[in-house]
């Protein structure tokens, strides 16, 4: 008889970070018990152990309740209770080829939602050789030929001496994915033999003749990459220096499936009954054998999981040729609800990992959208990129949920080569005066050790660099400000986690500007992550249900009014108290905090002096809203925000409004 | 001065690593490079500082090759410092070889739109440059041209297995990446009173029966600065080697793989002088201490140097010195390797004094700067290590960013500067009797 675990760790193997949580089922529900993070080169037992440690310390009688009397052996609840692990996927790099400027633009566009650090280049503005270099570049994962379904003359004539080259180039290097989307799917026959001479003894012995390249199934596409050094193959990692936490390598052979099959854990989770039941995804037996397999740095083939797109041709071959090519064939950059979107589909599919953390918030923020019966939207920064996402329950009911996500590489606080508009983001976003090249020593600086030096200046500065992050972000999503301000926002990431509540409510004030009302909240425990990698959708939706309260620190309302005049009042807002009614003046290009503590609702009721656009246009609107660690935020600045080009005038006026909501910055 | 400025070479590394004890040679053969040192354990509060890894035994490296670029070597190859691995063909341009014959001489590309074309036209019969044998051309110099710029290499400095392995190449059918030699001169197109052009490269693609290269006059060898065995070799691609012997790994590499003599001169505050830098140490990889300005770095090039090793780097610094290599790169008097290894980062930080011991140590060595991944390779059979008590900690970012000392105790949630609430942990300071707390994110540990 297998007992039913009372506790499990959640852990969230970030690029710079490894956050690790437990929850226990305390009053016949799940309740986050507490959390910890420490840099990614940490080795999580310790880190566990530490947290073990620390509710022992505080509350002993808690640890013996979620042992279930087990005793109080700290190391074997380490070794014995599950884990829901997520990990951030390592930056990959896509060369996107195309034989025209256009069709090239599609093409990056859609692999740059994807998360891909893209480099492209299309035949009519660059040379084959350098084509070639993009193609033959070890940092180079995947290719992306693309065309249109009935490519025009501009891209035609280029795309036989394109489909050979990547050809070629698949005989360099076969641990090439090739994904041929739209019309350069009819090259697909260019990757037949791939310049083998030899004779296919397979083929000779079955009597049959070569199919040409090997394609599989979409969710067995495997690609090589090093995830021990990140952006870094796995060669430059010497032996025994791959991190811990950043060891997916040693976790792959127990804790990953073969291509296509869920974990064991996984699978065996699924099949439990009850909606309270967490899934485990990593048996203790497999986390046994991490350290030792993490020592093997060799380059690991790890599957990843595609979500289904109907366009996709998958043919499962039958033979297997080890050093032949993967070729995908993709649908074309125009296809799918936005243009683009099933292409985009299919290449975020190949680059991430199986346990995603980043997929997992946006599968996290669908369902918490369902359980809470509100828009949700998420923005998450982190090391190696960053995420928007939004769900929103729709229909009769709201029983149907609408969702769209974005990941982006540049989005990621501390970008590798920092490019000139990165660091003018930064420097936009930033408070002190800073020398350019100091920044980008420090960026660069940052990205090496993404842990350290997150007080004084450092934090400064690493706000400067997240919120230039949001704002790339927030760029490259569009479509996005074409919804209305979600009911709920949260932030994610380990450098939102860093800190203070009423700093991370300014950025997203500063940064989500539409006209309405939200609640904000932060992923301060870096749960939704791992939450996500939950495949049934069931079992996820019942997990937050229990966890909500828990999970997502309050950070306050935010209310955000469009067409405040500037004079020298806007209006009024009347506070509603449980024993007290205050009145408040509000004034244009300010940014008001009303204290509300968390936990605690009011009703506020809001008089423009002239009409203003907040949930529709009026001069009167009633709204409620809740209390969080940085209070109710009534914001009425420009929409968008609208500062003084001259970087003296733009760092007071940042400075100002962050003295306001982090008065220990001058400490 | 701050203290935390204060130079580990203002007092002897010597002096300053604790219980360094002797430097007595320790040999990583038979050693895991993973156990820990016998009675390194450490608590597991402490366990939860990143730790550093001073010293990789066997590691891995890699000559990133491009399109144009061929590999003298194959797996499995051992190979001694300053044997040639690579040709470069550092103008590498778009060649249209022609038709060469291929038992696979069929058009793969044309697309279903197009029909194969198998015939060849009448003026483009097949050049037979690769199943030539042409011994004589090989042995007298498989890497001749007509540029000064040219590195030829006489036959007789070739292990014999390389002339081998190029005939062999000649012999083989075309296939990308294979190297191929032509232009006037093999085509016997020369006209009067213009010299022959005679280009070389390797081959990338063949579309409608005509295969095109990545070929140019001017080509480079590359020499290995370090022994080891090949692990992989791809033209056009990489070469990745398998060094024999330890290494320090850095954050920060650049310019070009090179190899000399460690040279170790006198740190002032921590940094070493431009003026230090002369003739006199023509060939030595010099310890430059916690920052390599620009100055140095165009002296050092100046003086024949091959290398520096400093504990940061600024962006400024390696942008300069990219565009000095690629103006060498484009000159006809290509000079010696340089090559540069930060080991900290880009913001000015002294040298760890483990590091510096472990310098100190292996003074006079010959050493070399390896660019992918960044590391100082020694290929010695005894690497003296020092010995350094398991709580001993240097703070890797922030104020203190360079000091160093001992691990005291946790200090738990810790409110620190801005409000920040983070981990803390009480340290003591070498030469200081009070102890500070600092947050744990901020240190770093050793590991050998």
């Amino acid at each position: 008889m297998i007992s039913q675990p009372r506790a499990f760790f959640a852990i969230d193997y970030g690029s710079a970070t490894t956050s690790a949580a437990l929850l226990g089922q305390v009053g016949g529900r799940w309740r986050l018990i507490a959390h910890t993070s420490a840099p990614s080169s940490v080795e999580v037992e310790a880190l566990l152990t530490g947290l073990l440690n620390q509710i022992l310390q505080t509350d002993p009688a808690l640890l013996d309740q979620l042992a279930g009397g087990e005793g109080e052996d700290i190391r074997n609840f380490v070794a014995a209770w599950p884990r829901l692990t997520a990990r951030s996927t390592p930056q990959r790099r896509i060369a996107v080829l195309a034989g025209s400027r256009r069709q090239r633009r599609r093409l990056e566009n859609s692999a740059l939602r994807a998360g891909w650090i893209v480099l492209g280049g299309s035949a009519d503005e660059d040379d084959l050789v350098a084509l070639s270099r993009l193609v033959l570049s070890r940092d180079t994962n995947a290719v992306l030929l693309g065309a249109d379904p009935s490519p025009a003359g501009d891209e035609k004539r280029h795309l036989p001496d394109l489909a050979a080259l990547v050809a070629a180039a698949t005989h360099l290097r076969p641990e090439l994915t090739v994904i041929l989307a739209g019309g350069a799917a009819a090259f697909e026959m260019a990757f037949a033999s791939n310049y083998d001479v030899r004779p296919n003894r397979a083929a000779q012995l079955a009597g049959m003749p070569d199919k040409g390249p090997v394609q599989t199934k979409i969710p067995a596409l495997v690609t090589p990459f090093d995830e021990t050094a990140g952006e870094a193959p796995a060669g430059e990692v010497p032996a025994g220096e791959a991190p811990a936490g950043e060891a997916p390598a040693g976790e792959a052979p127990a804790g990953e499936a073969p291509a296509g099959e869920a974990p064991a854990g996984e699978a065996a989770d699924a099949t439990r009954p009850g909606p309270t039941i967490p899934p485990v995804s990593e048996t203790p037996t497999a986390h046994a054998q991490a350290p030792a397999a993490a020592d093997d740095v060799a380059p690991t083939f790890v599957a990843a999981s595609i979500p289904v797109a109907a366009s996709v041709t998958a043919i499962n071959s039958a033979e297997s040729h080890s050093s032949a090519p993967h070729v995908l064939l993709a649908p074309d950059a125009e296809a799918g609800q936005p243009a683009g979107s099933s292409l985009q589909q299919v290449l975020e599919g190949l680059r991430a990992l199986k346990n995603d953390g980043r997929l997992g918030v946006a599968r996290s923020i669908a369902s918490l959208a369902y359980v809470l019966d509100r828009s949700v939207e998420v923005i998450e920064v982190g090391l190696q990129g960053g995420l928007r996402a939004r769900s929103e329950p729709v229909g009769q009911g709201h029983f149907g949920i609408v969702s769209s996500h974005a990941c982006l590489a540049e989005a990621s606080f501390a970008p590798s080569d920092p490019s000139e508009e990165v660091v003018d983001g930064v420097l936009a976003w930033s408070t002190t005066i800073q020398d350019r090249h100091r920044l980008i020593d420090r960026l660069n600086d940052l990205r090496l050790t993404p842990w350290g030096e997150a007080d004084g200046d450092g934090a400064v500065f690493r706000l400067a660099a997240a919120k230039a992050a949001v704002a790339r972000l927030v760029e490259a999503t569009p479509e996005m400000a074409a919804y209305s301000m979600p009911e709920l926002l949260v932030a994610a990431g380990g450098i939102f986690s860093s800190l203070p509540p009423s700093v991370v409510a300014l950025a997203l004030a500063d940064l989500v500007r539409r006209a309405g009302v939200s609640h904000l909240a932060c992923d301060q425990a870096r749960l939704l992550g791992p939450i996500g990698v939950i495949e049934d959708e069931a079992e996820r939706r019942s997990l937050l249900a229990n966890l909500a309260d828990d999970i997502l620190v309050p950070l306050g309302s935010l209310i955000l009014p469009a067409g405040i005049k500037y004079g020298r009042s806007a209006g009024h807002l009347r506070f509603k108290g449980p024993v007290s009614i205050s009145e408040i003046e509000l004034h244009p290009g300010a940014v008001q905090v009303v204290d509300l503590p968390p936990g605690s609702t009011a009703k506020i009721d809001l008089d423009f002096r002239d009409a203003v656009r907040l949930s529709d246009r009026g001069h009167h609107f009633s709204v409620d809203v809740a209390g969080g660690l940085a209070g109710l935020l009534v914001d009425l600045r420009d929409i968008p925000l609208r500062m003084s080009d001259r970087p003296e005038s733009r760092r007071a006026a940042l400075a100002a409004w962050q003295r306001g909501m982090w008065p220990e910055v001058d400490e | 001065m701050s203290p935390a400025r204060r130079s580990p070479a203002r007092r002897s590394p010597a002096r300053r690593s604790p219980a360094r004890g002797s430097l007595a040679g320790r040999s990583p053969a038979g050693r895991n490079p993973a156990e820990p040192l016998p009675g390194s354990e450490i608590s597991p509060e402490l366990a939860r500082v990143a730790g550093r890894r001073i010293i990789v035994f066997s590691p891995t490296i890699r000559f990133r090759l491009s399109p144009g670029d061929r590999s003298l070597v194959v797996p499995g190859d051992s190979i001694v410092p300053g044997m040639p691995v690579a040709e470069r063909t550092p103008d590498a341009s778009l060649v249209d070889v022609g038709r060469l014959w291929s038992p696979v001489a069929n058009d793969r590309t044309a697309g279903p739109s197009r029909p194969e074309k198998l015939e060849m036209a009448a003026d483009e019969a097949p050049t037979s440059v690769w199943k030539e044998v042409d011994s004589d051309r090989a042995e007298a110099g498989w890497n001749s041209g007509p540029s000064q710029a040219t590195k030829a290499e006489p036959a007789a400095k070739l292990p014999p297995r390389i002339v081998a392995a190029a005939r062999d190449e000649r012999r083989s059918p075309p296939v990308p990446g294979k190297w191929w030699v032509g232009g006037d001169e093999r085509r016997e197109k020369s006209v009067k009173g213009k010299p022959a052009v005679r280009v070389g490269g390797t081959l990338l693609f063949e579309t409608h029966g005509r295969w095109r290269a990545a070929a140019g006059e001017r080509h480079l060898v590359v020499e290995s600065p370090v022994a080891g065995v090949v692990r992989e070799a791809r033209d056009g691609v990489e070469i990745t080697i398998e060094v024999a012997g330890a290494a320090l790994p850095g954050a920060i590499a650049a310019g070009e793989p090179s190899r000399g003599y460690l040279d170790m001169p006198r740190l002032t505050d921590g940094d070493l002088w431009a003026s230090a830098l002369d003739v006199g140490r023509s060939g030595a990889v010099v310890v430059a201490g916690s920052r390599i300005s620009a100055q140095a770095i165009s002296r050092a090039r100046a003086m024949s140097i091959r290398g520096l090793i400093a504990g940061s780097v600024g962006q400024g610094e390696l942008r300069d010195l990219a565009a000095s290599e690629s103006r060498q790169k484009a000159s006809l008097a290509p000079s010696v390797p340089f090559g540069l290894i930060a080991l900290d980062g880009h913001q000015r930080r002294p040298i760890a004094t483990p590091v510096l011991a472990l310098l100190a140590a292996l003074a006079g060595r010959e050493v070399a700067i390896i660019m992918d991944p960044p590391l100082l390779v020694f290929d010695v059979a005894e690497v003296p290590l020092p010995e350094l008590p398991p709580d001993w900690i240097r703070v890797r970012s922030g104020p203190h960013a360079g000091r160093e000392g001992r691990w005291i105790e946790p200090a738990g949630l810790y409110r620190f500067r801005g409000g920040i609430h983070l981990e803390g942990a009480v340290v003591r300071f070498v030469d200081e009797t009070e102890t500070t707390i600092l947050p744990v994110s901020d240190l770093e540990r050793f590991i050998f």
